[in-house]
Order: structure tokens, then C-alpha cells, then sequence
């Protein structure tokens, strides 16, 4: 009796020791780890240049930054108003880049730049300043100052009396603009206004996103003229926040759903609160050291990786399950623990062989899950060993004699015994997965982190009506410096805009729009007169006139300056606004420049293909198609892993074994469950993605477990009631935080849910029918 | 006793729209017209980037609160229509451009000041500007000084002149320098008859006005 109470007290001890070891762990941990909301992490790695752009732009582009924002639910002319003054106040708030709402803003180039105007506009390619051409632009001012508006004007006049900065801002407008009103862009229908906006953080980043999003808000809320008006903002950034803020509610419901289901389960089957409190730390250990081992290994954690981390390490409990259900009167738990240990270590080594093949995978946040899924359970294995059998007492009771157990191997010896069955499995499987027809797999880049249809269309309808570029098909082009990719572009505009014309495309964009080429700007410089010619030209033209002599001073410095100007170029755009937009569509990588060429309703794009093809420097880019080539090329690597991967586990699991017969009885169940869901997943329609298959290795690893417990017992009837006990336990409770996970509203939450559970349910019978006890010699 | 002077000067302050009040009402009344209601306009503009005025002649159009076109059809021509907030030109045979008032502030204060006038509504009219009248029934000025100061930066004073129920100019100056005096109703009838020279100045124009 005092050995008891001794054995009690220092086990309380060491389990809160324990405890304050892995809290202290994990509050070191906790400071050092930084969580990353980085979609990318996700997204497969580039194994191309092609798929190296696309993924540049998908995540670091300026098109992955661009929020839509839409403004309803009053008459046009308050919102026209309400959102000039937004666009005014995120203009100068520094969370924003450029903000765009179809006005025409003067500020676009800088004072410093103005005299460039003459460099920047068309006018000098078809016009001369001359004495006529400056007359008829003169007698336009004067009708100016004659209207209500003149007081607009007037600043601007004396320095720009051919208004250049404003036909230079007017050919920088999209060539397939939305419509607009009250100088401000609306939808077809009239009722919202639009706007453009360019967050500075990464579009991918759900945090810096939420932020954004939440700035402007407060500054929508600030301007608003009436409490009717209406916010829509949409865009990959607010996709990105909607997704984080839905999965990470779901996977609150779902822990405090499962934990709840736990706790319940495991009381049904102890009946013992100590168990099921000690159940919980391998669990807890396993978190911990799982979640270190990321957090030492790598920059930066998703916030994926942590939620999938958890839910996958769960698993764990499968451990102190199958020694808590071994326990016999009068046996010390110790050597409990030393005669499982052999079995335990098989299933942990199985697993963990089973996600290295997410370990060499290419995708860096499945690494990452990998990670802490092997160091977990390694570390829960080994608490489950050298750990609990300390807390636990002396045995007393033999969960191979409860009634569930007994009840358990009653139904199990009434199974036939169906020697041809696995055969038969096998070949209604195979054929199943061949004949039914359906799309096998899902090569939906967009599907890896799904947003709800209702936004997609939201963001389309957006998109359509703003005229934003097509996302599908690119031009891009490359050359050693900027300027020569410009002129290249601006041979390339001749042939697009007879593309335009015949209606292959809506319109394009390109650098050299914004941006001409030295050469081009050097050809208007030349065009540009002296500064003699010029005052003669004026003189002439403004005789008669009501302007005052000498107003248009300015005007003469300007053009003067405009003659020695060198030609403007990237360097020199740096810090305007203009740059955003040039650097958007011209970009340093790899030691050249890549210029991209960005549509507006493409038509006919085999023709894009052909004028691509037609020149060798200029590369057509389908996005949709190089976005599912990544996938594609992904998944092949994956599957070639988990092949490799499966390959290895049958040696893990034959060398535990010892024997071929015994390895195959482990391995059949759990090969056969893997063809039997996949073959439900074909089945049902079910295109497969990414997600399935880790869902797929997992109720496979717990499968294997079953397999494993169950044969090693086969001999034995008593222990063969124990270790239905423990599967027994282990696959509910799969079942149960599988099935909590499949009822999410997120499609990747789903997927995994609903192919563990089937994967699970279909290994737990099988097992039984296939892996039979042996009776005694 | 300096400071009984503030006092009396302050008491004469809020005093004088009170005294001026039964004045306003009586003369906006005499203002008021039933829309629809035409009258041919001259507009002199003075701009600091003019060394002689800008004249256009045409017809103004009122046809109910917040809904006023301009015509000019000399020297070229011109249609300016504005509907509540919305403003469209079109100039010659160009297309035509829309704008929305609340981007031009001081488009807005003119026309809400213009159907205010024309439809006698004074709580309209003392929303926006503080009101001041001087003269006396046969010559009288209304002074309109905005009381928004975004507005104050494009309009700072509107003035209107009239002898008896007709108003005869309409005088807007801009904080940059420039002034537009418009003629209305018989001095423009009279303007359009016999041109004004070419090289009105405004001292010349007030004659006009008054």
C-alpha cells in the first residue's frame, strides 16, 4: 500500500514535470516561430521558366494585389462623389499603392516631369507645333476660360496651353475601360462605382490582406454620404482573408467537436478520467515537438500547416489506445509497454516512412507538414513507450474481457471465412477505377485553395465590367536592357493593333505605351522647335487673341528644356506613380528584362499563337494551361514519391514481420482500402487533387496500424480481444475527427475528411474479414 | 466706455440681418419665377490670363429646382445641361462629356445659388451662403458668400445687382483673380442690341449692372 501511494505521488509528479516541460517548450516555441499566411507555400514549385512567371504572378504580381472595389445603393452622383473623396483619401494613405477610379489626375507625372510631356505624347508624331496647329489650340483655351470650369484651368494654362499632360493621361487609359460617369468609372448597369486599388503588401498574404481591407473600409466609412451606400471589395487579397478567416473558424468548431467526441469515447471505453487524461499526452507531446521541429527547420510556418498539423497528429492517440487496451490484471505497465513496443514501433516507423514521401514532395508547405507530422508521432510513440507506463498504476482490469470486447470477437468469429474475397476486391476494384468514366484528376490550380463560387462571379462580373487584363493569355518578351525590349514592344504594337482591328482581341498593354523607346522619344525631341521658331509660331498665332503677352512664358521654358531632356526612362520613372504601372509590365529577372503583354477579351487566341510563333523572341504564355502543367508535374512527383514511400513500408513492415505471409496479411487490407476508396472517390465523380491523396497516405498509415495490432494478436484469443479493443476504439475515433473535418464547409477540409473516414471504415472491415485469428495448434 | 463701443458695434452686427430681413424675403419673392423660365444671357469674363475680357452671348434655361441649361451660341457654341449633380457638355458637334457636380464645387454653389434664386426658396439659399443686402428697392445687391470653404477656394463671392423684381447682373469672382459677370433679363436684352466694346472694363460693366 505505501509503494502504491509512493508510486501515485511520483507519478503525479513526473506527469506534471512533463506537463511544465512541454508548456515551457512550447512557449518558447510560441516566441520564436513566425506564422506565415503565404498561399504560396501551397502551390506547387516551378520546374520552368514558364511556371516560374506564372507563379511570379500569380503571387508577387501587381495583378495579385489589386483589389475591386465596388460602391452601391445610392443615386450615381453621390457615389461619383463618395468615390472621388475615397480615392483621394487612400491616395494618401501609405498602405496603398496606386488607386484608380477612371479619373483623370494630373498628378500622374510629377512637376519635375512635366517638360517630359512632349516626349510621352503621340501629338508630335502627327502634329507640328507650328503657328496654325497652336491657334486652333489657343482659340479651345479661350473657349475654356469662357466656361464655368475655368477656374480648373486656369493653373495649368499658361505653362500647357496645348493641354499635353492631359492628352498624354488620356492615352494611358486602358484601351477597354469601363464605362463612365461623372468622370468616374461605373458598372453597365449605372448603380455602382468602381475602383481599382493596389495594396503595398502582398497579395498573398492573408494578414497583411486583412489589413488592407480593413483600411479601406474605415476610410469608406469616413466618406460616405449616406448609411445606404454599400462596400464591395473583392480580389485575390480578399479572397485570401475570406479563406483564412472560414478555414480557421471551421477548424475551431472541428477541435472543439473532437475533443469533446474524444473524451466521451475514451471514458465509454476505460471508464478510468486517469486514462483519459494520459491519453492526451502523447497527444500534446506530439503537437509540441511536431510544431518545434518546424518551427527549427524553416523561416516561416503556414498557418495551414498548423491547423492540418494538429488535426493529422491525432493519429497519435492511436498509441496510448492500443497500450491502455493491452493492460492485464497484475501485469506492471512497463512490461505492458516492452511486449507492444515492437508492434507500436512498426506502426509509428510505417507512418512516418509514409510522409516522406510529402517530405520530398516540392512543396514546401507539404514538407513542412511532413515534418511535424514524423517528428510528432516519433515523439508521441516514444512517449507512449518510456512515458505512460511511469503514470499508469498496476493493471487491474483486461479490456479483452469487457463486454464490448467480448461482444466484439463474438461478431468476429461469425464472419465467414471468404478465402476468395481479397482477389475478388481486387478485381471489382481495378475494374471500377478503369471502366467508370469520369475526370480522374483535378488540375484547377484554384481548386488547391478554393474560394466560393458566389466571390469567383462577384470578382468576374467586376473584372468584365472594369475592363481588367484576361488572365488566361500573356505576351512575353524578352531583352538584354529595358530600352531594347521597348523598342521590340513597339514593333510588336504595329501588328497588335491590326490584331485589334480585326477583332482577335479587345485591346492590349504593354510598357511601351506608358513608356515610349529612346529612339522614339529622341524622334519627337527632334521634332520639337527651337526656341525661336516657337516664339515666332506663338507670336503668330496669338495675334488677335485676348491672352496676355508673354503668358505663355512656361510654355516656351518647357519645350526648350524638353530639347536637351536625355530620354526618360525606368531609372528616372523610379518613385512617380507612373512606375507602378511600367513596372508592372517591365521586369528585371534571370539578367534580362521581360516585357508582358496583357489582353482584354481575346477572341481568337490560336492567332495570338501565331504570332508567336511567327517570332521566335516572343512567347506566348496560357496561363490556365501552365498553372495546370505545375499541377500536373506535381502530382506526378508525388505519386512517384508515395510509390517509392510504399515500397519502403512493406520492407518496414516485412522486417517486422519476419515472414512473407504474415507482411501480406498486414499490407492486403490496407492496399485493398486504398483501391476501395479510391474506386468510391472515381465512383461518386470525385476528381482527385492534392488533398485526397495526403488523405489517402493517412487512412492508409491507420490502417496500417490496424493490420498491425490485429495480426500480431491472431494467435492469441485473449490478446486477439485486447487488440480488437484497441482498433476498435482507434477507428471511431478516426471516424469521429474524420467525419467532424468532412462536414466543413471548405472543399479541402472536406476532401480529407471524407476520404479518411471512407478509408478508415473500409481498412476496419477489412481487417476483420481478412486478417483472421489463427486458431491454436 | 470702449467697451460699451464693442458692445454696440457687436449688437448692430447680429442686429443688421434682422433689420435686413423683411427686405430679402420681399425681393426674393420679386425674384422667384415659375419654372419653366428663359432669359438671354451676356457673360464677361476677366482672367489674370486675359488682357481683355472673353464675351459669349446665348440663353439660359430654368426649368425647376436643380435643373438649368446654358446655351451660348456666340461667338461658337455651346450646351451645358445640369440635372441634380450631373453636369453634360457638348461643344460644337463634339461628343458630349458628363461630369459630376460634386467634382467642381463651385459649379455646384453657382447652379444651387441660380435655382435658388429663381425658385425663392431662402432656406436653400441661406444653407449654403451667408446673405447680405444693401441698396434700396429700385437698386438693390444681394451679396452670396459661400459658407463652405473647399467652395470658398474656387468661389469667393457671388453678387447679384437688380432694380426693382428683375435682376440685371450676376457677378461671380474667383479667389485665382478671374471675374464673370453675367447680364440677365434687360440688360442683357439691351447688351445683345448695342455690343458691348470690346474692351469693357469692369468699372465700365458696373454701369451697366446698376
Amino acid at each position: 500500500m505505501p509503494l502504491n501511494t509512493r508510486l501515485r505521488g511520483s507519478a503525479r509528479i513526473t506527469a506534471l514535470l512533463w506537463l511544465a516541460l512541454l508548456a515551457g517548450f512550447g512557449l518558447v516555441i510560441h516566441h520564436s516561430l513566425r506564422i506565415s499566411g503565404d498561399l504560396r507555400l501551397f502551390m506547387p514549385a516551378p520546374h520552368d521558366a514558364v511556371g516560374r512567371l506564372l507563379l511570379d504572378e500569380v503571387s508577387q504580381g501587381p495583378a495579385s494585389k489589386l483589389l475591386l472595389v465596388s460602391i452601391q445603393g445610392a443615386a450615381p452622383e453621390a457615389l461619383a462623389g463618395t468615390s472621388q473623396q475615397l480615392a483621394a483619401a487612400l491616395r494618401a494613405d501609405p498602405a496603398f499603392g496606386f488607386v484608380s477610379n477612371g479619373e483623370q489626375r494630373l498628378d500622374m507625372v510629377p512637376d519635375a516631369l512635366l517638360p517630359y510631356r512632349y516626349l510621352l505624347s503621340p501629338t508630335l508624331d502627327t502634329h507640328r507645333l507650328d503657328a496654325d496647329y497652336l491657334r486652333e489650340q489657343l482659340q479651345e483655351r479661350e473657349q475654356d476660360l469662357a466656361s464655368p470650369a475655368a477656374t480648373l484651368l486656369t493653373p495649368l494654362l499658361p505653362r500647357d496651353p496645348t493641354l499635353e499632360l492631359i492628352k498624354v493621361l488620356e492615352a494611358w487609359e486602358p484601351a477597354h475601360q469601363a464605362q463612365q460617369q461623372f468622370n468616374v468609372w461605373f458598372n453597365s448597369a449605372g448603380n455602382a462605382a468602381l475602383l481599382i486599388v493596389q495594396t503595398r503588401g502582398a497579395g498573398f498574404d492573408p494578414a497583411d490582406q486583412r489589413l488592407a481591407i480593413d483600411t479601406l473600409r474605415r476610410h469608406f466609412e469616413a466618406v460616405r454620404t449616406s448609411p445606404a451606400m454599400q462596400l464591395t471589395i473583392t480580389g485575390p487579397g480578399a479572397f485570401a482573408v475570406t479563406m483564412q478567416s472560414r478555414s480557421e473558424a471551421d477548424a475551431r468548431v472541428a477541435a472543439v467537436l473532437d475533443s469533446v467526441g474524444m473524451v466521451l469515447l475514451m471514458l465509454l471505453a476505460y471508464r478510468s478520467m486517469r486514462r483519459v487524461l494520459l491519453g492526451a499526452l502523447p497527444l500534446a507531446t506530439a503537437g509540441v515537438c511536431g510544431l518545434g521541429a518546424v518551427a527549427a527547420l524553416f523561416d516561416s510556418v503556414h498557418g495551414i500547416t498548423i491547423a492540418f498539423g494538429f488535426t493529422l497528429t491525432g493519429v497519435a492517440l492511436d498509441y496510448p489506445i492500443y497500450l491502455f487496451s493491452n493492460e492485464q490484471p497484475g501485469v506492471q505497465p512497463v512490461q505492458v509497454a516492452r511486449s507492444v513496443w515492437p508492434t507500436l514501433a512498426t506502426a509509428v516507423a510505417a507512418v512516418c516512412i509514409a510522409y516522406l514521401a510529402f517530405l520530398v514532395s516540392g512543396v514546401l508547405g507539404l514538407a513542412q507538414l511532413a515534418t511535424f507530422n514524423i517528428v510528432g508521432l516519433a515523439a508521441a510513440g516514444l512517449c507512449t513507450r518510456y512515458l505512460l507506463p511511469q503514470l499508469l498504476p498496476m493493471g487491474v482490469r483486461d479490456y479483452g474481457d469487457s463486454r464490448l470486447s467480448m461482444t466484439l470477437a463474438r461478431l468476429s468469429n461469425r464472419l465467414p471465412r471468404l478465402p476468395w474475397l481479397a482477389p475478388v476486391i481486387a478485381v471489382i476494384g481495378v475494374v471500377a477505377v478503369i471502366s467508370i468514366r469520369g475526370p480522374w484528376w483535378d488540375n484547377d490550380l484554384g481548386h488547391l485553395t478554393p474560394v466560393p463560387e458566389a466571390m469567383v462571379r462577384e470578382y468576374e462580373s467586376l473584372q468584365q465590367a472594369l475592363g481588367a487584363p484576361d488572365v488566361r493569355y500573356l505576351l512575353a518578351l524578352q531583352a538584354a536592357t529595358p530600352d531594347a525590349l521597348l523598342v521590340r514592344e513597339e514593333a510588336l504594337s504595329r501588328r497588335l493593333d491590326a490584331l485589334t482591328t480585326q477583332h482577335v482581341i479587345g485591346g492590349y498593354d504593354l510598357a511601351s505605351h506608358y513608356l515610349p523607346s529612346s529612339a522614339v522619344q529622341r524622334r519627337r525631341q527632334a521634332a520639337l522647335p527651337d526656341a525661336a521658331t516657337l516664339r515666332a509660331s506663338l507670336e503668330h498665332a496669338v495675334a488677335g487673341m485676348a491672352f496676355k503677352p508673354g503668358l505663355f512664358a512656361p510654355f516656351l521654358a518647357d519645350v526648350a528644356r524638353a530639347r536637351t531632356l536625355p530620354p526618360l526612362t525606368v531609372q528616372t520613372l523610379a518613385g512617380t506613380p507612373l512606375a507602378l504601372t511600367v513596372g508592372s509590365l517591365l521586369q528585371q529577372r534571370e539578367g534580362g528584362w521581360t516585357g508582358l503583354v496583357t489582353f482584354t477579351d481575346v477572341q481568337q487566341p490560336q492567332q495570338l499563337a501565331a504570332l508567336a510563333s511567327s517570332n521566335g523572341q516572343i512567347q506566348l504564355l496560357d496561363l490556365k494551361q501552365a498553372a495546370e502543367d505545375l499541377v500536373n508535374h506535381q502530382r506526378q512527383r508525388i505519386l512517384a514519391s508515395m510509390a517509392a514511400a510504399a515500397v519502403l513500408l512493406i520492407l518496414v513492415v516485412a522486417a517486422t514481420c519476419r515472414s512473407f505471409g504474415r507482411m501480406v496479411r498486414v499490407v492486403t487490407p490496407m492496399g485493398l482500402s486504398t483501391l476501395v476508396t479510391l474506386a468510391l472517390l472515381h465512383g461518386f465523380g470525385i476528381a482527385l487533387n492534392l488533398f485526397h491523396l495526403i488523405a489517402l497516405v493517412l487512412a492508409a498509415g491507420l490502417g496500417l496500424d490496424y493490420g498491425l495490432f490485429l495480426e500480431r494478436s491472431s494467435a492469441d484469443p485473449a490478446a486477439h480481444r485486447r487488440a480488437l479493443h484497441a482498433v476498435t476504439i482507434c477507428a471511431t475515433a478516426a471516424c469521429v475527427v474524420f467525419a467532424v473535418l468532412g462536414s466543413s464547409t471548405l472543399p479541402v477540409l472536406r476532401s480529407i475528411g471524407i476520404t479518411v473516414v471512407l478509408g478508415v471504415a473500409s481498412n476496419f472491415l477489412l481487417s476483420q474479414l481478412l486478417i483472421r485469428r489463427r486458431d491454436p495448434p | 466706455m470702449r467697451r460699451v463701443r464693442w458692445i454696440a458695434v457687436a449688437l448692430a452686427v447680429c442686429a443688421a440681418p434682422a433689420l435686413a430681413a423683411p427686405d430679402l424675403d420681399s425681393l426674393l419673392q420679386h425674384l422667384a419665377r415659375p419654372a419653366p423660365a428663359t432669359t438671354p444671357f451676356v457673360e464677361v469674363h476677366f482672367s489674370p490670363l486675359l488682357s481683355r475680357p472673353l464675351i459669349v452671348s446665348g440663353e439660359l434655361l430654368y426649368s425647376g429646382p436643380d435643373s438649368l441649361a446654358r446655351t451660348v451660341d456666340k461667338p461658337y457654341s455651346e450646351h451645358t445641361e445640369i440635372k441634380g449633380d450631373a453636369v453634360s457638355v457638348v461643344r460644337g458637334n463634339g461628343k458630349p462629356r458628363t461630369y459630376s457636380l460634386q467634382g467642381a464645387p463651385e459649379l455646384k454653389t453657382l447652379l444651387s445659388s441660380f435655382s435658388a434664386l429663381l425658385g425663392g426658396n431662402r432656406q436653400q439659399l441661406e444653407s449654403s451662403f451667408t446673405l447680405a443686402v444693401s441698396g434700396d428697392e429700385a437698386h438693390w445687391t444681394l451679396g452670396l458668400t459661400p459658407r463652405d470653404s473647399r467652395v470658398r477656394q474656387r468661389v469667393s463671392q457671388i453678387t447679384v445687382n437688380g432694380a426693382a423684381g428683375s435682376p440685371r447682373c450676376m457677378i461671380t469672382a474667383a479667389p485665382d483673380g478671374s471675374v464673370t459677370v453675367m447680364l440677365m433679363d434687360e440688360a442683357a436684352r439691351t447688351a445683345l442690341a448695342t455690343p458691348l466694346p470690346a474692351t469693357i472694363d469692369r468699372a465700365e460693366l458696373e454701369k451697366v449692372c446698376h
